[in-house]
């Protein structure tokens, strides 16, 4: 079964606006073809502000992702965030006629889970399959062919305001893109970042981009909480222009350069410059405490959203990390200290190609977008023949609207 | 074991023959009309009227008038009582003609909506002339149909509850709450249509079948008599051996009694017991026992037993009782409802709610201010004598607050009457006045000032700031006296020619002056019918005179109003029409008169924007000033944490 598709995933981030295009395979194997990619104008914190700005970039990196690729790109994967959009866990139930549970009842028992109250202006944007139960006893990841009185499900369901999600589809429509499908960032991430054993085992990915924060934590295979937070590497950057005075360029890169999440092995005493030419310094600690500050309250921010999400305890086993953000030093220890679980290296991708990019961090989003849309058509294609399949991978996913 | 071998002949009531007929005003009332057809009412005569002709067409009832056929031309009112009250004007001879010769009336409407809450009062009010002994059935809309139809709905009831002999008030929110709650709409309407229907029955019955123990109205107008009362009702039928208990325990499942708990708070409880030839005494015995422990001691029971031949074999309880509204919000385990009672109680409906006008006069002038307090003292103090009812009639009319009130009372402008209790109120009683330049800042009271002041068109004018802003350039003295000397002549020219015209007027007096005053409490709707009327034949006089008023602000003249007077009512209220719309626009305007306090208003609100917006750079956010709002759980997360924390 030889089959390839070729996909792009576009992410408009608040940094960079990135367009991967990838080619899939049957055998589950992703390569990537080519990349474009172009600092991000008119995006503040994952959101589109100045659509003009931001077509222009997604231009130029559709443009730069068609030329290495050699592909034209039509339509593409979108993932989109910001701090409107959020998680909750709901539970659906219905009553069964008697016989063996059939794909009508599992349709039905989502239709069921989604009605769910959320506000006036939000639409769904992702309902993702947590666990069936068949007469509230057994949890299991495919009811069909059982019988019971009553099939619940739990799923975990993810909305945003509508009008917020549309200003980034009609951005890129104008571009012109065809947008085959929204995708909640982390979601995506997800795909790349953490593979089915790490789901399993309990996994809580953080995403710290420029301008937001996404989080999605898995415990038992299944998405618990997910969420996204107005703050990111962006903020960091601000701050320390702020505290110290300096220009945003010059913060950037005293962020880069000396910046430290965990403020034990800096010493009280190590000054850096502050300008280029080293006339004025600046305590490197305050810096750094500039930064753990940030950092501290962000984490523990989505630390206590995820302990009144999960509930019941359930931790994940680890952490993971990515985002552009995420290479800041320090940031692991900090981490630990916050959501007391330690940080786990991202596997390394089953991706080929041009693979020296994937193993930074600030590309998982897009690269997601791909596999998500592998998972989604090989979902879609498969369909009702092989249900069961379709099942996991919605269980992993969630199918779409 | 004695048998109670009760056969029809023997049956001291056999000879009077009750003729009955159950008018369903509206879809809701036709609903309940084909609930009733249904389950088989072959007693009564069913009539139902809408303004839709496609609803009328489907109802199953044995006649039907449709309202207003010329006007709406058989569409709905799309939810306008005035419209629905023109219709039922339309049809008034047919109406007429329907409720002529019987016994007793039933008007069962669901109230809210257009034909509803507008038709359902004028066909009460046809039914009092007709002199019929009048039951109505007015259901409260649901508390998710909005404000507005429950203000209607308010409105159309307390005009009723001028015509009828009894009034039982059905509030879905709490038959939607206790029955169905997680059922659709539908069945929520439908079960209340059926207790209504079931309580209909049960009080035809209660009336009419023959007993040995007789029921009578007087004890159902007692059972139902409570001020701002919602009914209570149960009902249960069973059979076989154990009927008699079974038939308890339905009853006590019927909503509206709460499974019993709200009969143990009940004043006065009617109990019927009734059966064919087959009930035995010990039936009764344990019907008796079994709902008693559910009452208080000190209960008012009404008992009758009931001889039904269509009962079969079957046993039938009937428990009717009311409760005010207060009382069942604070036992009722329903927030909506409580809070729904609370906004009533809470409400300056009730005699003594006039406190409110006191309470608002005093930043006026020193001389109406006290006036207006002597004013509810007086009926507070006073026995349900006639000047005391005088006094409480307008009193309510002046303190009601809500703003939505504006189109009740506009309401009553058109038919010229919540003008015609004011007025006259205002030239017999001086303290009446102080609803006058009291004027609180609601806009509801606007017409009612109107009417009295409808000769300085200044003050009349303005809602909200008039009594403040231009109270003090007249001085307040004048503008009390204005008034009086003013309206005095037309009430007192109204009167004679009135009294002839007005039918309702012999018949209840006091109707017709709540119908004018449509905020006014009905509390003395059962009890004070009969005690005032002499006493307050004076009153209900004035209301066309008052008509002319809204018409004709600026025209000083009374005689005037007086000869037209005289008219057709059906003119009085065609004029009317145009009425509200009038009255509404000069409410609408009136704001925008240059005053001097709405400036002053206006100014410290400024004041207080410009104090916000200058507290609002102090934070410095960088390059995410102007973004968004990013505040979580209290932080401002574009400000600098470490600033944030530092400080």
């Amino acid at each position: 079964m030889a089959r390839s598709d070729i996909f792009a995933g576009l992410e408009i981030g608040t940094s960079k606006v990135c367009l991967v295009v990838g080619e899939t395979r049957g055998d589950g194997s992703l390569r990537v073809l080519g990349v474009g990619q172009h600092p991000s104008s008119g995006v503040r914190k994952g959101e589109v502000v100045d659509t003009d700005a931001v077509q222009a970039c997604i231009h130029d990196a559709l443009e730069r992702a068609e030329e290495r690729s050699d592909v034209e790109i039509n339509a593409v994967f979108l993932s989109v965030t910001g701090a409107h959009i959020e998680g909750l866990n709901n539970r659906g139930a219905i009553r069964l006629d008697g016989g063996s549970i059939n794909e009508a009842d599992l349709d039905e028992v989502k239709k069921k889970c989604r009605d769910v109250k959320i506000p006036a202006d939000n639409g769904f944007v992702h309902s993702i399959i947590q666990h069936y139960y068949v007469d509230s006893r057994e949890r299991m990841i495919n009811p069909l062919g059982r019988s019971g009185q009553k099939l619940e499900a739990d799923y975990h369901i993810i909305h945003g305001i509508k009008s917020r999600i549309q200003n980034s589809i009609k951005c890129v429509r104008g571009v012109p893109l065809e947008i085959e499908d929204i995708v909640f960032a982390p979601v995506a991430s997800a795909q790349m970042a953490l593979d089915q054993e790490a789901k399993n085992r309990g996994a809580l990915l953080l995403d710290i981009g420029g301008g937001t924060t996404d989080y999605i934590c898995f415990v038992d295979g299944a998405v618990v909480a997910s969420g996204s937070v107005g703050v990111g590497g962006d903020h960091i950057t601000n701050d320390i222009a702020l505290v110290l005075k300096v220009p945003l360029a010059r913060a950037e890169k005293l962020k880069v350069t000396y910046g430290s999440a965990w403020l034990e092995g800096i010493g009280p005493d190590e000054k850096v410059p502050i300008a280029g030419d080293g006339s004025e310094t600046v305590e490197r600690i305050l810096i750094c405490q500039i930064i753990n500050a940030r950092l501290t309250e962000l984490l523990t921010l989505i630390n206590n959203s995820l302990a009144f999400d999960s509930g019941l305890g359930q931790r994940p086993s680890g952490v993971y990390l990515t985002g552009g953000s995420s290479l800041l030093t320090g940031l692991d220890s900090l981490v630990t200290d916050i959501f007391g679980i330690p940080v786990c290296k991202n596997q390394t991708p089953t991706v080929t190609g041009p693979s020296a990019l994937f193993e930074n961090p600030q590309y998982a989003t897009p690269v997601g977008l791909i596999r998500y849309a592998q998972l989604l058509s090989s979902h879609r294609s498969r369909g009702g023949t092989f249900a069961k399949i379709g099942q996991k991978f919605e269980k992993i996913f969630g199918a779409n609207r | 074991m004695i048998e109670y071998n009760q056969s029809r002949d023997g049956s001291p009531e056999e000879g009077d023959h009750f003729s009955f007929k159950v008018l369903g005003v509206g879809g809701s009332g036709a609903n309940v009309l084909d609930r009733l057809a249904l389950e088989g009412s072959d007693d009564a005569q069913l009539v139902v009227l809408n303004t839709d002709i496609r609803k009328l067409s489907s109802s199953v009832s044995s006649q039907k008038i449709q309202l207003g056929s010329a006007l709406l031309k058989g569409m709905g009112t799309g939810g306008d009582p005035d419209l629905g009250k023109q219709a039922a004007l339309e049809a008034a001879d047919e109406i007429r003609e329907a409720i002529r010769g019987n016994d007793m009336v039933f008007v069962c409407v669901g109230l809210g909506g257009g034909t509803g809450s507008g038709a359902a009062p004028e066909i009460c009010r046809i039914a009092k002339e007709e002199g019929v002994f009048l039951v109505a059935y007015g259901t409260l809309p649901f508390e998710f149909e909005g404000a507005r139809r429950m203000e209607q709905a308010r409105d159309a009831l307390s005009l009723i509850e001028g015509y009828a002999n009894a009034v039982v008030t059905f509030d879905n929110d709490r038959m939607g709450e206790l029955i169905v709650p997680k059922d659709g709409v539908t069945q929520a309407f439908a079960a209340a249509d059926k207790i209504i229907s079931q309580s209909i029955r049960a009080t035809m019955n209660l009336v009419a079948k023959p007993g040995i123990i007789r029921i009578g109205m007087d004890d159902l107008l007692t059972a139902l008599n409570s001020e701002d009362s919602r009914c209570l009702f149960g009902y249960g039928q069973a059979k076989g051996e154990n009927r008699a208990l079974e038939a308890v325990e339905q009853t006590l499942k019927c909503p509206l009694l709460d499974s019993g708990k709200l009969l143990s708070i009940a004043q006065n409880v009617l109990i019927q017991v009734s059966g064919s030839d087959s009930m035995t005494l010990l039936e009764v015995q344990t019907v008796m026992k079994a709902l008693s422990s559910h009452l208080r001691p000190s209960a008012h029971v009404l008992f009758g037993t009931g001889t039904d031949t269509r009962l079969g074999s079957s046993l039938a309880v009937t428990v009717i009782s009311s409760l005010d509204a207060e009382t069942l919000s604070a036992t009722s385990s329903k927030p909506a409802q409580t809070q729904d009672a609370q906004a009533q109680a809470g409400q300056p409906k009730k005699q003594f709610g006039v406190q409110p006008v006191a309470a608002a006069a005093v930043p006026v002038a020193a001389v109406p201010a006290s006036a207006s307090t002597s004013a509810p003292a007086e009926p507070a103090v006073a026995a349900p004598a006639a000047p005391a009812a005088q006094g409480q009639l307008p009193a309510p009319v002046a303190s009601e607050p809500a703003d939505s009130k504006v189109v009740s009372i506009a309401d009553g402008l058109q038919k010229g009457q919540s003008a015609g209790v004011v007025a006259p109120m205002v030239a017999q009683q001086p303290q009446e006045v102080v609803p006058t330049p009291v004027v609180q800042p609601e806009v509801a009271q606007a017409p009612v000032q109107l009417e009295p002041q409808a000769l300085e068109p200044a003050v009349a004018a303005s809602p909200e700031p008039a009594p403040v802003a231009e109270e003090p350039q007249p001085t307040p003295a004048p503008v009390v006296e204005d008034p009086f000397q003013q309206q005095v002549p037309p009430a007192a020219a109204a009167a004679p020619t009135d009294q002839g015209a007005d039918p309702i007027m012999p018949f209840n007096p006091i109707a017709s002056a709540m119908q004018g005053a449509p905020s006014v409490d009905n509390s003395q709707m059962f009890a004070g019918q009969q005690e005032q009327p002499p006493a307050i034949q004076p009153t209900p006089l004035q209301p066309p005179a008052e008509t002319e008023q809204p018409l004709q602000p600026m025209i000083p003249t009374p005689e005037e109003p007086a000869a037209l007077a005289d008219e057709a009512e059906s003119q009085t209220i065609s004029l009317s029409r145009i009425v509200p719309g009038q009255t509404t626009q000069r409410i609408l305007n009136r704001p925008q008169r240059p005053d001097e306090a709405p400036v002053a208003e206006q100014q410290p609100m400024e004041e207080a924007q410009e104090e916000v917006l200058k507290l609002e750079p102090i934070e410095s956010k960088g390059r995410f000033a102007r973004n968004d709002n990013n505040v979580v759980a209290g932080e401002d997360l574009d400000v600098p944490t470490f600033l944030r924390k530092k400080g």
